[in-house]
């Protein structure tokens, strides 16, 4: 999956990357928008910079991220 | 704890029902309570002050002191325990008016402030740039972000993408309204730092002038530390400086606000490279009490092609912005060809169009549409003059003594891999070819230099090269250092490093004082409230956002002036006033519902409130429909929706948007206003089954009541 600026995803699951943290479990479930995607190569192990409904901004690995229809 | 996790917001509503149910069954205890009641509010509502907490306390030992309770149920008790097992949260609420749990409504943040990784107030500095209070503006800004000229030209503004108006036509431009209010203030001399804290007398040495650096440095600063910046190159800025061309951020601006923390005391000392010029060691005996690292992520990573080391005329992008901004301006070639789809690449490609070569081409591996640079940059380049070659893959680099002559490439086509939702270009056999090149630029991303941290030995890094931390804090894996920006996120955004710079100045704060971590990152802080100024739903609609005005193509070929121009002043008061105030208006849609299900109405046609499935927002429909009831006045929770008589009008306003403005019908008999002839049709309507004899007479209620009564109390036989 190749993620643009401006999609919006949900975070449907805990990732397995070291780089989620405890207090992004309270994360999975909501919705956001990709604000900053890998802006160098569309790297797929590139964390994604997403802006959470009401949840503040956050780079977040992509296994935890998908897609929604809007 | 029970319903709205926020414990400021449950001791109201506890106190409310404790008082309407009859708890405080004596005078003296029920006037004790009500004073606790507007005390609690006043927290809630982000009006209270120091002396606040004190006085609750005082009056609930007063209330568990009192007889009256003696051997009965005491409210007291549980407001004490509240108190006492919440006392942070009741004197975070006092301090930063800030609700953590977004409960108590006059203290959440708005989604584009939420949004903002420094966390900036928007609401509140848009209404001021409205108004013209350009200085106040800034003011409101630089509490959260020492840079606002920089995020007003180069920032990749999450904030734009989390705008509630943009789910009704288009975001405010946030970014643009910044930048104008920025210029304007330094302009006018008006840019002035907020007032620092008493000196603390404690050293931290800052590596890295970057802007995660900088920001650091700010807030100790203005903390009351003494900070002193290391950095590699001649000047500040780091990425900011030489990785953005000029003609997106001129030079003038970062020195500017970097000149601003030199006047807070932050001195520098430049052409000094960690792990070359000075080590950690050396940097200890000075006495420092902290240190915070931001060195960036300044090596690009290689093609990784033949011939790539063969030749002189291959070099990396992140290098030749750098070589640009220190004051190169000799064409790097007359053919050029810069491989990689990013940001940098398109960055390097437009800087050589200006350095004045004739030929400029980005070859990249997938298609347009998968580029991840900005769509305007591509949009931009391509005005230019740059050239993109699509769905090529570099094989090789040619060339003849010791001078490249063309980059060999295959063609790509993009296929599905099995197991991945991802198109991959794969080569197409024989369709080899080579595109002419006398300089070949890579552009492929960078990564973070940890040569120059070796000696930290104890620091842990992730595994994509970056230095592992605490992202709530900034920790890193040794006491006392710490580290935000790119070399923690890898290369990432301004407001990004902005932010980090900023968290860890708070846990640098904490850490030298002895004060526990925080464990979540931080909820921005609401600095202020704005009133809303009016205007008419029509206007509101109407207005629409701006285009930026552009430097001509010959200049923007040739030069390095910045491209993107300015609003004029009335665009920007005007764009600053299409703001829809979600900072009071919380989208709660109780005002839609109850005009539309329990009135019937349906005169609220407000399609933005719902974050995933926005519908049709007309803000026009109200004056057709609205009856002027004040039912969804009534029902807000925030006093975002109010109703208002002015002389002979009954208005409805929405955060300052007049939605409805009816004649109002007054009583003929005493001459009060009773509503909208919209309202008495609706409640005739309703009636008509009980009493069809309609009196042709308008009057209000009591004066109906005098007419029509048998009798009245006053002039009832005793």
């Amino acid at each position: 999956m190749v993620f643009q600026r401006g999609q919006k995803v949900k975070v449907y699951q805990p990732s397995t990357d070291e780089s989620w943290r405890p207090y992004m479990d309270r994360f999975v479930g909501l919705h956001g928008i990709i604000t900053d995607p890998d802006t160098t190569i569309n790297d797929p192990d590139a964390l994604m910079e997403v802006s959470l409904d009401k949840k503040g901004t956050h780079r977040l690995p992509q296994d935890c991220l998908r897609l929604i229809d809007d | 704890m029970p319903n709205t996790q926020c414990p400021v917001t449950e001791s109201v509503h506890f106190i409310e029902k404790s008082i309407r149910i009859g708890s405080f069954p004596h005078p003296h205890t029920r006037r004790m309570a009500e004073e606790i009641h507007s005390l609690l509010e006043d927290i809630a509502w982000g009006r209270a002050g120091d002396d606040h907490l004190p006085a609750i306390r005082q009056r609930v030992q007063a209330l568990l002191d009192d007889p009256v309770f003696a051997g009965g149920p005491n409210p007291g008790e549980t407001l004490d325990h509240m108190l006492k097992a919440h006392a942070e949260v009741f004197q975070s609420h006092i301090e930063t008016h800030n609700c953590s749990a977004g409960v108590c409504e006059w203290l959440t943040p708005a989604p584009c402030q939420t949004a903002c990784p420094a966390g900036i107030d928007v609401p509140t500095y848009l209404s001021l740039i409205s108004m013209g209070r350009d200085a106040e503006a800034i003011d409101v800004i630089r509490q959260d972000n020492p840079f606002p000229w920089v995020c007003g030209l180069v920032c990749t503004r999450p904030c734009e993408f989390m705008c509630v108006r943009g789910r009704m036509d288009t975001p405010i431009s946030i970014k643009y309204i910044k930048a104008f209010a920025a210029e304007r203030t330094i302009s006018q001399g008006t840019y002035r730092n907020p007032e620092k804290e008493a000196d603390k007398g404690k050293k931290i040495c800052v590596i890295g002038a970057g802007p995660g650096g900088l920001s650091a440095a700010y807030y100790l600063a203005l903390k009351g530390y003494s900070v002193h910046v290391i950095e590699a190159l001649p000047m500040a800025g780091g990425m900011i400086m030489v990785g953005i061309p000029r003609y997106r951020l001129p030079r003038e601006v970062i020195d500017r606000e970097v000149a601003m923390l030199e006047d807070l005391g932050v001195t520098f000392s430049f052409n000094t490279r960690f792990g070359t010029d000075i080590n950690l060691d050396a940097l200890k005996s000075q006495g420092y009490d902290a240190f915070f690292f931001a060195i960036g992520a300044h090596t690009a990573y290689t093609l990784g092609i033949a011939g790539e080391s063969d030749f002189p005329q291959i070099i990396d992008a992140i290098d030749l912005l750098r070589q640009v901004t220190l004051g190169e301006r000799r064409i790097p070639g007359k053919q050029v060809v810069v491989v990689g789809g990013g940001n940098v690449a398109i960055d390097a490609a437009r800087t050589c169009l200006r350095l004045g070569c004739p030929d400029v081409t980005i070859a990249y591996r997938r298609t347009r549409h998968e580029m991840p640079a900005d769509e305007e940059e591509v949009e931009q380049a391509e005005e230019e003059g740059v050239r993109f070659s699509f769905l090529t893959i570099p094989e090789r680099v040619l060339g003849a003594d010791n001078q490249v002559t063309g980059l060999q490439c295959i063609q790509a086509q993009l296929v599905e891999q099995p197991g991945s939702n991802r198109m991959s270009p794969v080569p197409v056999l024989g369709s080899e070819h080579v595109l002419p090149a006398d300089v070949v630029i890579s552009a492929i991303g960078q990564k973070v230099d940890a040569s120059c941290m070796a000696e930290l030995t104890n620091l842990n890094w992730t595994r994509r090269g970056t230095i592992d931390v605490n992202m709530v804090t900034m920790e890193t894996s040794i006491p006392g250092i710490f580290s935000a920006g790119d070399d923690v996120t890898g290369p990432a955004t301004v407001i990004e490093a902005i932010g980090g710079g900023k968290r860890a100045a708070e846990a640098i704060h904490r850490y030298l004082t002895g004060i526990p971590q925080p464990q979540m990152p931080p909820v921005p802080v609401r600095r202020g409230r704005e009133a809303c100024a009016e205007m008419s739903a029509s206007a509101k609609t109407l207005l629409k956002r701006p285009a930026i005005g552009m430097l001509n193509l010959d200049r923007r070929r040739t030069t390095f002036q910045q491209v993107e121009l300015s609003y004029t002043e009335a665009a920007v008061r005007e764009e600053a006033s299409r703001c829809l105030r979600c900072d009071i208006c919380r989208r709660c849609g109780q005002c839609v519902a109850v005009c539309r299900d329990k009135m019937g109405i349906g005169a609220l046609a407000l399609g933005y409130l719902d974050f995933d499935h926005p519908t049709q927002t007309d803000l026009l429909l109200t004056e057709e429909r609205c009856i002027a009831c004040g039912a969804c006045a009534a029902n807000c929770p925030t006093g975002a929706i109010r109703i208002e008589d002015r002389g002979d009008e009954r208005l409805l306003i929405l955060c300052g948007t007049i939605l409805s403005r009816q004649k109002l019908v007054f009583c003929h008999s005493c001459g009060k206003a009773i509503g909208s002839a919209k309202y008495l049709d609706f409640i005739r309507d309703r009636v008509q089954s009980i009493n069809s004899s309609i009196e042709p007479t308008i009057r209000c209620e009591a004066c109906s009541r005098k007419a029509t009564a048998r009798f009245n109390v006053d002039a009832l036989p005793v």
